[in-house]
């Protein structure tokens, strides 16, 4: 059965297309990561399926239901920081525990357990205004793991967070990953889509493409991507490097850019030898494996974040 | 525990724990209770002394009431559509009617705290009332009416103003001008023929009125609310504010975009 099952949906703010046609599937027990840029409708699409937005034509059904008629199965988790700060991280998930109907005991029972396995048991009289981001990012996917939600629809959760938070994080969606949730990850990062089994690549309120991440790699026909720091960054560096790059793409970075070529041991001498002849040195220059950002990038020449 | 339970903890909590929430209906009023009730009774002959306190002390309660229905409510509200918490409850199996019960009752539970202590404190001062227990038992239902009507314009600033800060300093506005207005902040003789009409016709200042009358005296209220007519405005009116602000937060808040 189709966890979700999205069809020829549009939703329009005004004269603003924001999806247009969107057509999606995804399984039970799937893990699917909807990756795309700010704008493209990703967020949009993730609060229809979640029941909060109405789609203005198409059609979509949850577990062969409507969305309201599904809510029971929904776990949604907003973009924003939903928890709130007055209360402690026990405190919110007994609300939630109190909405969802459960007793006060068993909801006790419950809340203990979901702190404990998100690893926030010592700081659960806490009040969340004290929690780190990591931490409250943590604690409002715990809203979601009551048990009833079939499938967890996760918007942008490691949008904000360090590198530190966001390992935490990732490892909590892994351990979900584990236990066959329906899970619908939102985001902008190629390192968190990649964890998922399949990921769709949305653009302008499309989605242009949808595979396993090493497959859509692979169908992006990029082998090599090139990764180079530079004494000097400017236009006319760009430039000299767009000459040595698939259609004239070049991505700039912290220390320098990056940019495609299938043929990093021939081209690498000569790029050397060009930026040289400009004036530029390079610190360091190096073959990587290619991204989803890049796969996206290739696709549709914009960047992701 | 239910939907209203949870509601109703959670929205107290809230209340209780944000400082200025509790600054601005609680330690405001009862600051003007201190300021009216020692600076205010100078020259008054010493018999009036303790019902005008008692007046000024019902007055800076409706002030707190008001505040607590018209500024923290709209506020609590903008505060969880803004931090998304409107738009996770949608997604959820929660029904709107319970969510606004749960709201109100803790609107309910926290505006008492308020009267308590606002009370206490205007007792402790010399604060004094005559009353029978009808009368006694008329103005807690005045006060009922108080809430409705506060909490029924909080609902409509909540529904729409959207941000937290524009919910909070329009409801702050309203209670504000009209308080000043409408004689809960002065006393009704003071104030202009136009105005007069408009705080016998503002459900609550007249309710105001209605529980000095009852609880101090014509001459304290400055004019007998209790008529036939007012009276039945001033229910009237406070109910429909009330079922006014429960529809259209229950509809609009809640509605799909």
């Amino acid at each position: 059965m189709d966890a979700v099952y999205v069809e020829n949906m549009t939703k329009k703010y005004g004269q603003n297309e924001v999806l247009r046609g969107v057509n999606l599937r995804i399984e039970e027990g799937e893990f699917y990561a909807l990756m795309g840029p700010n704008g493209s409708g990703k967020t949009t699409l993730a609060s229809i399926i979640a029941s909060v937005k109405s789609p203005t034509s198409g059609k979509i059904e949850i577990y062969g239901k409507p969305p309201e008629k599904a809510r029971e199965f929904i776990g949604y988790v907003p973009q924003e920081n939903f928890s709130s700060p007055m209360l402690t991280g026990k405190e919110n998930l007994l609300y939630f525990a109190g909405l969802l109907g459960y007793s006060k005991h068993k909801a006790e029972e419950i809340a203990n357990k979901l702190l404990d396995k998100i690893g926030l048991s010592e700081d659960a009289d806490k009040r969340v205004s004290e929690y780190s981001g990591g931490m409250r990012k943590r604690l409002e996917v715990a809203t979601v793991l009551f048990p009833g939600a079939r499938i967890l629809i996760l918007d942008e959760p490691t949008t904000g967070l360090d590198p530190s938070a966001r390992r935490k994080f990732l490892g909590l969606i892994k351990e979900l990953k584990g236990e066959k949730t329906t899970i619908l990850l939102i985001t902008h990062i190629g390192a968190d889509a990649e964890l998922a089994s399949r990921v769709g690549l949305i653009d302008k309120g499309v989605i242009i493409a949808e595979d396993k991440p090493e497959k859509l790699k692979k169908a992006s026909g990029l082998e090599n991507v090139i990764d180079i720091e530079t004494a000097i960054k400017s236009e006319r560096v760009a430039n000299v490097l767009s000459n040595f790059s698939e259609k004239q793409k070049v991505l700039e970075t912290d220390l320098g850019y990056r940019f495609y070529c299938n043929e990093f041991e021939r081209a690498t001498p000569e790029i050397v030898r060009a930026l040289d002849a400009i004036g530029c040195k390079v610190t360091k220059i190096e073959a990587a494996e290619p991204s989803l950002e890049d796969v996206f990038f290739r696709l549709t020449e914009k960047t992701v974040g | 525990m239910g939907q209203i339970t949870a509601t109703l903890g959670r929205t107290i909590r809230e209340f209780i724990r944000q400082k200025s929430v509790l600054f601005w209906t609680v330690a405001w009023p009862i600051l003007w209770v201190l300021i009216g009730c020692f600076s205010f009774t100078g020259n008054v002959p010493d018999v009036i002394v303790p019902h005008l306190r008692g007046s000024i002390t019902i007055s800076m309660i409706a002030f707190a009431l008001m505040t607590a229905g018209m500024a923290n409510l709209p506020g609590n509200i903008a505060s969880d559509r803004e931090r998304g918490l409107l738009s996770k409850l949608k997604s959820m199996p929660i029904d709107p009617w319970r969510d606004f019960v749960g709201r109100f009752l803790g609107l309910l539970a926290f505006s008492s705290l308020a009267l308590i202590s606002i009370a206490l404190v205007g007792y402790i001062c010399g604060a004094r009332f005559s009353y029978t227990i009808i009368g006694a038992w008329q103005s807690i239902g005045f006060v009922f009416l108080i809430i409705f009507a506060s909490s029924g314009i909080g609902m409509l600033i909540g529904t729409f103003i959207k941000h937290v800060h524009g919910a909070i300093m329009t409801g702050v506005g309203i209670t504000v001008i009209s308080a000043a207005i409408s004689g809960v902040m002065a006393p009704y003789s003071s104030l202009p023929w136009i105005l007069q009409q408009f705080a016998r016709t503002f459900p609550i200042s007249s309710a105001n009125s209605s529980i000095i009358y009852l609880l101090a005296g014509e001459d304290y209220a400055g004019y007998n609310p209790l008529g036939i007519i007012q009276t039945s405005l001033t229910i009237t009116m406070s109910i429909i504010l009330f079922a006014v602000g429960m529809i259209v937060y229950s509809r609009l808040c809640w509605m799909k975009e």
